[in-house]
């Protein structure tokens, strides 16, 4: 009972990854519309891109960390 | 000397619930602990019934089992009940031999932590261990104790020493002093392109002083860059251990900086800093809880930086190992179907692995902007670098 909980606690704390694709899908699509608008930037626009997909990449880290607590800690 | 491998009968490993032939299997093995233990302090009958493929004349076993499990207990207290309970299972191997189980017990006794007996427990119930999490633990090499303070020499200060100190002889030798050229060499370049590499954010990022104040902070920013810079890759290595997946660690480094910053924010600023917490034009009814909504998130900021690498690394490592497991596991099934699926799982590793080295770079970087970001703040309360960067072109 216990040991079933927690693996749908586990895998539920997974949805949250779809959040993240989302947002890292964004910044991705970001990036190519303004380069497509100014090219001359790529270069700078690619440094603030890698910035935005780290920073949402954590974001997704912190759920995958919480299923692997649930089902390994606990 | 009683050789393990002959004493281990089939008839025991067939009939008794719980076997040691596959080490995925210790929830199992914990759930019948509880049951057979209370059986046993109880009245060692009513196991039999329980357990239908025990031997009904194997109450000497039984016995001879609890006391093994007792004495290891009494041996190594500082490990948990579960520990013991797996360390003694897999000492006695649910054997049905009395003579061995006799001599395990008499080795224990007589000769207690350096006995056979007792290093094959250990041994043994090393190799149970199957979680994911298992690498981030942390062993004390050379144990020490200050009054009440535990200040052992821990595995993640070993491997925190011999990253840092690596590091700093190369940054010693190729240098000028060291006997670097005015030309460098492709390690002296290696070097110089990280000391360059934090002084542009430091000068991007930070606005509104003068490039010789801003550069005050460098020293700073560019130890905490190199730290994570080198600690987070060597945690790649296998077998290696990798320092930034603690949360003390990664907290103590990002409290410290946070403390630091607001100590700044306040000499630059003086009491004026508080007003960081209010943003101008703001109806005054309003002040009160726009100054919780303000605190609630620069108060944040020393744990995000923190567990942001805490979390990377530990959640980027453990999805190594656990994949590489399924690989491992589809290599030893001896099928050739497997053995070509096998193919699937380690190139996502091999993937993963690219990713974690590039992922263990790309926050450092991140810290390091974050860092400077977070300083901007703290000096120039809201306004951001780029204002003073289009004031400048404006003059």
């Amino acid at each position: 009972m216990l040991e079933g909980a927690k693996l749908m606690g586990a895998g539920a704390a997974t949805i949250a990854l779809a959040g993240a694709a989302i947002g890292i899908g964004n910044v991705f699509s970001s990036l190519i519309h303004s380069v497509a608008r100014n090219p001359s930037l790529a270069k700078q626009l690619f440094g603030y891109a890698i910035l935005g997909f780290a920073l949402t990449e954590a974001i997704a880290l912190f759920a995958l960390m919480m299923a692997f607590l649930i089902s390994f800690v606990f | 000397m009683f050789r393990r491998i002959f004493l281990f009968d089939e008839d025991s490993l067939n009939s008794s619930v719980t076997s040691y032939t596959n080490a995925s299997q210790s929830t199992t093995t914990i759930m019948d602990y509880s049951l057979k233990s209370s059986d046993t302090q109880g009245s060692s009958s009513g196991i039999f019934t329980d357990h239908p493929g025990l031997n009904p004349c194997s109450e000497r076993i039984v016995e001879l089992q609890y006391d093994i499990r007792l004495k290891l207990g009494a041996l190594m207290p500082k490990e948990s009940a579960q520990k013991v309970l797996e360390a003694s299972e897999a000492l006695h191997g649910e054997s049905n031999n009395i003579a061995f189980l006799e001599y395990l017990l008499e080795d224990l006794q007589q000769n207690g932590v350096g006995g056979e007996a007792y290093k094959d427990a250990v041994d043994l119930s090393k190799d149970l261990v199957s979680s994911p999490l298992e690498q981030f633990e942390i062993i004390s090499l050379i144990p020490m104790k200050i009054g009440n303070l535990y200040f052992s020499f821990t595995n993640p200060s070993l491997f925190m020493l011999l990253t840092l100190s690596l590091v700093l002889l190369l940054v010693y030798f190729v240098t000028k002093k060291g006997g670097g050229n005015s030309v460098p060499n492709a390690w002296q370049s290696l070097v110089e392109l990280i000391y360059d590499f934090v002084l542009n954010p430091v000068n991007e990022q930070i606005g509104g002083l003068s490039g010789n104040v801003k550069q005050k902070f460098s020293p700073r920013i560019s130890v905490t860059f190199t730290f994570s810079l080198f600690c987070n890759p060597q945690g790649m290595i296998p077998y290696s251990f990798t320092v930034t997946s603690h949360f003390l660690i990664t907290l103590g480094l990002s409290f410290s900086i946070f403390i630091g910053i607001t100590i700044v924010g306040f000499q630059k600023n003086g009491l004026h800093f508080l007003s960081f917490l209010l943003p101008a034009g703001v109806p005054l009814p309003l002040a009160p809880f726009l100054v919780l909504l303000e605190l609630i998130p620069y108060c944040f900021r020393a744990l995000s930086s923190g567990i942001r690498l805490f979390a990377n690394m530990m959640a980027g490592h453990s999805s190594v190992k656990i994949l590489s497991g399924f690989a491992w596991t589809m290599l030893c099934m001896n099928d050739l179907l497997y053995f070509i699926g096998d193919l699937g799982p380690l190139f996502i590793v091999l993937a993963l692995t690219g990713l974690e080295l590039g992922v263990a770079i790309s926050q450092a970087h991140v810290s390091t902007i974050l860092i400077c970001i977070y300083l901007n703040d703290a000096i120039n309360l809201h306004q951001s670098a780029s204002f003073f960067i289009i004031e400048q072109k404006r003059v």
